[in-house]
């Protein structure tokens, strides 16, 4: 089944303070070298003051703060053997368009990150993801692993054209020669990762801002973003009839700021196909923030903005998504394969007026964390806040009628 | 220290056994999955190891 937002084969890259700062120069390694220098000889105590620093979370999708997870990656490797280092640029969500962006525009910042990092760890290999649905932007990571010479082994990989083929298990499966997809852990990456080594895997994205932090320092890197969280984060802007864009945002600006005038006043889609919807009133006063839009309810995920604009039903385009979310299951844990297209189906129900809520709830809950994947969760997360953040779409639909129409209609008089 | 149940989901593939040797604390699900509804309490420890044991596909264990 195909993706509802297709995957990109074009994008809008604006340029930004930080990472994309300078994309102009091309992407070739001379490039970045004149921009930035060589790649700086760093510690393991260096390395993790500077991510403390700056209170660098992951930029895959749950923020996790990067200076715990190598603090585990550390521990272990103390104990056991030199580590692994994975850069995952498969970004298998079609909404998502930032490491597809980076590949194109800045790939020997990702890469200066995981060599640096990899130097401080004596890591045994960098393991590069690339993503099996843009072949455009493997092919521009493809060409800057070509024109580098790093002191450690790297080794690219391509992901399998799936939704989940991006898990972190999933992920480490690839790299161990089995098929790529999630699989049940008793431990995570970080303690037994490939071949059992401590495993450092984290998002293209994630690395770049590691890249930027080991060349600038955590001072010039504070100088965007708020006081309590610094920097910036890249958005992957969808809406109705034009590419993807990508811009790159100060923690603390407004989210409305990255919206064209086209899809004000309508609902939006925050964190992609595993994210959240929120009103428009919720987006007009939203921030970019990893706290702050927990406390709001929503979440800023991998930073994916999906605006269907006021001529789409939310409801319509949530049982689009979730029909695909449900044709991506691996098909291999019970509850999901079973479970999530009888989610779907009964969100098609509401949609025609003829299911309920409580139905779509008794399966929303008979599937969350019923996987070796975080995938039912995510779409339980999806479909759940539709109904607490639109409930007046799902009420006209009960009613016979959608919101959508009423919309537009106001919008255009 | 509670020990709990858990199920790795590739693995299993339904059927229920599991729920016949310790009802207290695994439910099925309408397609005969295991739903684990609770801790396993010392006194079911006997049972959660003999359903960890007799689980055709080797896809329960005990996770502290
Ligand atoms: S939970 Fe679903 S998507 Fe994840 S591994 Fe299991 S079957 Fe696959
Ligand atoms: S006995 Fe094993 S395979 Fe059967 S339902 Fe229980 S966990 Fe699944």
């Amino acid at each position: 089944m195909n993706s509802p937002v297709p995957f990109p084969d074009d994008l809008h890259v604006h340029p930004g303070p930080a990472l994309l700062s300078g994309i102009a120069q091309g992407p070739s390694l001379p490039a970045h070298r004149t921009q930035y220098g060589v790649v700086p000889n760093v510690d393991t105590r260096t390395l993790t003051e500077l991510v403390t620093a700056v209170g660098l979370r992951g930029r895959g999708g749950a923020a996790f703060p990067f200076a715990i997870k190598l603090g585990a990656v550390l521990e272990r490797a103390g104990r056991t053997r030199r580590p692994v280092v994975v850069v995952n640029a498969s970004e298998g969500e079609p909404a998502s368009s930032k490491d597809t962006a980076l590949a194109l525009t800045r790939p020997h910042l990702v890469l200066d990150g995981a060599v640096a990092a990899a130097q401080a760890l004596r890591a045994n290999k960098v393991h590069v993801v690339l993503p099996g649905e843009r072949p455009f932007a493997a092919a521009g990571l493809r060409r800057a692993l070509a024109e580098r010479d790093d002191p450690v082994e790297i080794v690219e990989h391509t992901a399998e054209p799936r939704f989940v083929a991006g898990q972190a298990k999933a992920v480490v499966e690839l790299i161990e020669g089995r098929t790529n997809l999630p699989v049940t852990t008793w431990q995570p990456e970080a303690e037994s990762g490939v071949g059992g080594r401590p495993t450092l895997l984290s998002n293209a994205e994630t690395w770049a801002h590691v890249g930027l932090l080991v060349h600038v320092g955590a001072t010039a890197y504070r100088r965007f973003g708020t006081s309590g969280e610094p920097g910036t984060a890249l958005l992957s802007v969808t809406t109705p009839d034009a590419v993807p864009h990508v811009h790159e945002v100060e923690y603390g600006a407004r989210m409305r700021d990255v919206l064209p005038p086209s899809v004000v006043g309508a609902p939006v889609l925050l964190g992609g196909f595993h994210g959240s919807w929120a009103t428009w009133e919720t987006v007009a006063s939203l921030r970019v923030s990893v706290p702050g839009m927990r406390s709001l309810g929503v979440a800023l995920g991998a930073g994916v903005v999906h605006a269907p604009g006021p001529d789409a039903c939310p409801l319509a385009v949530t049982v689009r998504i979730t029909d695909y979310l449900a044709s991506q299951s691996a098909r291999r844990c019970g509850p999901c394969l079973n479970g999530l297209p009888a989610l779907a189906l009964s969100l098609h129900r509401v949609l025609d007026g003829s299911g309920t809520r409580s139905r779509v709830e008794e399966l929303a809950s008979l599937v969350v964390r019923r996987g070796a994947c975080a995938h039912p969760d995510g779409t339980v997360r999806l479909v759940r806040s539709l109904f607490a953040a639109l409930p007046g779409e799902i009420l006209a639909h009960a009613a016979g009628g959608c919101l959508a129409a009423d919309r537009s209609r106001r919008l255009a008089s | 220290m509670s020990h709990q149940l858990r199920v790795d989901w590739p693995a299993c593939k339904g059927r229920g056994l599991c729920h016949e040797l310790l009802p207290e604390i695994v439910d099925l699900d309408e397609w005969g999955y295991p739903i684990v509804t609770g801790p396993i309490t010392d006194d079911l420890r006997p049972d959660a190891a003999s359903a960890v044991r007799a689980c055709p596909r080797l896809a329960l264990r005990i996770v502290d």
